[in-house]
């Protein structure tokens, strides 16, 4: 019996090393949350690789939140994929929306036969769950749904010396620009974008809706969703409004604290998106030590907090706070080695080649959609263009570093303190330096268990609405480098 | 019989030059820490389209979607036949051997292009207008490169060409002649950094969008194999073919050939890929006018050169 079972390990063993040898290409929809794991696991190992055709895939990565508006795009991605092919599920990887009845999500098992699901954010663990030897169903849809037949009207095009035809090309709602579903309906003449409508909507959750209709620490886990990318933003806002509403100060360390998790969370995003941004441009060598910088953080962050953010940004909370020193200096050298990576940027004539002059955001522009913040002080400072974005993101990210270095050198522990979910009446309107700007919320409060309003207000969505005047006119291969540069989290945008 | 069995034994070796710039190219993405992933990972991902269901797209032209493929595989294989590899191992030895393997070109690039057009798609539209107009900007500069070691031998015939570089090998009068060369040849193959008809994420794969299984397999290969062919061709016209010291020259062909690919391909991975336009206006302003410039430098050496008529 033991030998039997002895041969049973090592014919699994055998197959799972054969399995990890056997190469998988996927393609994934990002629901909205998974951004970063998706760049991650696009270097984790060789013989996984992410394809931009469904038809050349043989696996089918999802990651959750689905919206009801996202299914039509699923189902035929989903019937695009050549036979034999699966599907692996990524439930929320933070896990805060997870069984969470308010929230408008699908429950992306009702949409096919048999998957393999899993809950993380660790691309080593989504690795391991493809790799896993245990029987796997093939992907095949439970029924099909309606498809999406819109059409787009073309302008009327003016007489020209050459006649051609205008054609529509729709880009999107799964596409590797954003962090998260946007459809973008390009009007070319050729190669020239003379035009673009934006479609949005399909992330959207209502999370306000669903922190009115939940309790006030409940809505916590909400409010850390409302960008997935982003939670420590979005909790550090509504403990924020909270502590306002209930008339109570932090201590300043405490304030330091909190304002060095998001300084870190920013810098994370930025690191994130750099990786995303040198991929879409297939620049090998920038792709590959972005993704360096990028997991070099991601170490250190995971020995920073002897205590995780999550657990202690909460209204009143006071505590003793204890950070890794090893992993503080691991920060400083981290923001010497993005500076260096900025500094190789803008030496970089190719790159250049390929990212100056292109995508400038008018001032004006921004000033008239109340664009006021880093995304208005940053245009001020370059040119406008994706390449001054792309460095002083960078610089923003080194800023962001060296900083949180500095902050937390030189905290001394807060007296200790308890969290308090009591609320009085009355009314809260906060800022949060988000990773774009600020993030806006406005909370009322009647006294009750709920929150009588809430409203957020996200950068994203205002510059989803600047797009079509900043493509039109540009070449259809530099409108995907622009919605890039933008840095998008559709989730934020949506709400 | 000898002439089949050299035909046979010229296409296994570019059966197996093609598996070597897989491994290559492997290589270069990968960095020198995962050799063994390189050399796996082309088999690995053979089995995995060999499994893969065939897929036709809807409404699309279904002849032109199934032949595009083996139009390709047809154009490598005759194009093989010229390229010799060592002084009596060639498949064919016409005295026009090189304006032959130039013509032939233009059908690989043909076969492309049905395979775009046939997606009855928009993306495929665009990509096969990108692909067309990279074929008509980069035959003239190619044709035009390899002018130069003609005019140097008096001859069409690669076998010549390669014996005329006994004492220097061209790429040392003529290294303009061989950038353009290599930069045309990235070109005919849609090679990174100039693969935007089939790698803009914008169009999701260019003119292969639609193509699975065996069929997209099948075009995976014939371009390795063309870009293999192209480098060999390079070391034909500028690093004096099978010719070294001690070695036997079909080893010298094997490894200045896979040298070529290596270096080229490593050069790749500092650059982003570029925008059609910019490699139209690299093409018909930069390479068009130093091909010229090259074939007036090298019609002046030739007469000034020992050596030259």
């Amino acid at each position: 019996m033991t030998g039997k079972s002895n041969v049973t390990t090592q014919t699994r063993s055998s197959i799972s090393a054969r399995r990890r040898h056997s190469l998988r290409q996927y393609f994934a929809i990002d629901g909205g949350s998974g951004a970063h794991l998706l760049a991650a696991l696009g270097g984790y190992s060789p013989y996984l690789r992410p394809v931009a055709s469904p038809r050349h895939a043989d696996l089918l990565i999802i990651v959750a939140p689905i919206s009801q508006k996202l299914v039509p795009a699923i189902v035929e991605i989903a019937q695009a994929l050549p036979q034999p092919a699966h599907v692996l599920l990524i439930h929320e990887p933070t896990g805060e929306l997870a069984g969470s009845s308010e929230v408008t999500i699908v429950d992306s098992k009702t949409l096919f036969r048999d998957v393999r699901s899993i809950t993380t954010s660790l691309a080593e663990e989504v690795f391991q769950a493809i790799s896993d030897t245990a029987p796997w169903a093939e992907l095949a849809l439970k029924d099909s749904t309606v498809q999406d037949t819109e059409t787009i009207q073309l302008p009327s095009k003016q007489e020209q010396e050459m006649a051609t035809e205008l054609v529509v090309l729709s880009l999107g709602p799964i596409q590797p620009f954003t962090a998260g579903p946007l459809r973008i309906f390009l009007i070319c003449d050729g190669e020239q974008v003379l035009s673009a409508q934006v479609e949005s909507g399909y992330a959207q959750r209502g999370i306000s809706r669903a922190m009115m209709q939940t309790g006030w620490q409940q809505s916590l886990n909400l409010a850390r969703s409302l960008d997935p990318l982003a939670p420590i933003a979005g909790q550090l806002a509504y403990v924020r409004a909270i502590e306002q509403i209930q008339n109570w100060q932090p201590s300043p360390p405490m304030v330091v604290l909190r304002e060095a998790a998001l300084a870190l969370e920013r810098a994370r995003n930025q690191l994130w998106w750099l990786v995303r941004f040198m991929r879409l441009l297939a620049d090998v060598q920038l792709g590959d030590r972005a993704y360096q910088l990028a997991t070099s953080f991601e170490t250190s962050l995971t020995q920073l907090w002897h205590l995780q953010p999550a657990t202690w940004i909460l209204p009143q909370w006071q505590g003793k706070i204890e950070c890794n020193e090893p992993a503080i200096v691991q920060l400083k050298q981290l923001a010497d080695a993005v500076e260096a990576f900025n500094t190789a940027i803008k030496r970089n004539r190719w790159f250049a080649l390929r990212t100056r002059g292109i995508g400038v955001l008018p001032t004006l522009l921004l000033k008239d959609s109340d664009i006021s913040d880093a995304v208005l002080q940053e245009n001020e400072l370059g040119k406008g263009d994706v390449l001054s974005r792309l460095v002083n993101c960078t610089l923003r990210a080194v800023t962001d570093l060296r900083n949180t270095a500095n902050m937390l050198s030189n905290n001394v522990s807060p007296v200790a303190h308890t969290e308090n979910w009591t609320l009085p009446g009355g009314e809260a309107q906060v800022t949060v330096a988000g990773l774009r700007g600020q993030i806006g919320l406005h909370l009322n409060s009647d006294g009750g268990e709920k929150p009588a309003h809430v409203e957020w207000q996200s950068l994203s969505a205002s510059l989803l609405s600047l797009l079509p005047e900043i493509l039109a006119g540009q070449k259809l291969a530099d409108a995907e480098i622009i919605l890039a540069s933008l840095n998008l989290a559709m989730a934020e945008a949506d709400g | 019989m000898n002439i089949i069995l050299t035909v046979l034994l010229v296409w296994l070796g570019v059966c197996i030059g093609t598996y070597c710039i897989a491994v290559i190219q492997q290589l270069v993405l990968l960095g020198p820490r995962r050799v063994g992933a390189a050399f796996v990972l082309p088999i690995s991902f053979a089995l995995m389209l060999l499994q893969q269901e065939n897929l036709v797209p809807r409404k699309a032209d279904y002849f032109l979607f199934r032949s595009a493929p083996f139009i390709a595989l047809v154009v490598v294989a005759m194009i093989a036949l010229v390229v010799p590899l060592a002084p009596n191992l060639i498949g064919f030895n016409p005295s026009i051997g090189l304006f032959y393997f130039i013509v032939l070109l233009s059908p690989f690039v043909v076969a492309l292009m049905n395979a775009g057009w046939s997606q009855n798609s928009k993306e495929g539209v665009f990509s096969t207008l990108r692909a067309a107009a990279h074929l008509i900007s980069y035959e003239v500069p190619i044709g035009f490169a390899a002018i130069g070691p003609v005019m140097a031998a008096q001859s069409l015939s690669t076998q010549q060409i390669v014996q005329s570089q006994a004492g220097l090998w061209y790429v040392v009068w003529q290294p303009l002649g061989l950038v353009i060369y290599l930069v045309s040849s990235l070109f005919v193959t849609f090679r990174h950094p100039f693969d935007s008809p089939m790698g803009g994420s914008e169009l999701e794969g260019g003119v292969f969008a639609e193509y699975s299984g065996t069929r997209l397999l099948l075009f995976k290969i014939v371009l390795d194999a063309m870009f293999l062919l192209l480098m060999s061709m390079g070391v034909l016209l500028f690093f004096g073919g099978w010719q070294g010291p001690i070695l036997p020259p079909t080893l010298w062909f094997i490894l200045k050939t896979l040298a070529l690919a290596a270096i080229v391909l490593w050069i790749g991975r500092f650059l982003p890929r570029l925008r059609s336009d910019q490699m139209l206006t690299l093409c018909w302003k930069i390479l068009l006018p130093a091909s010229l410039l090259n074939i007036t430098l090298v019609g002046i050496l030739t007469l000034i050169l020992p050596g030259g008529s």
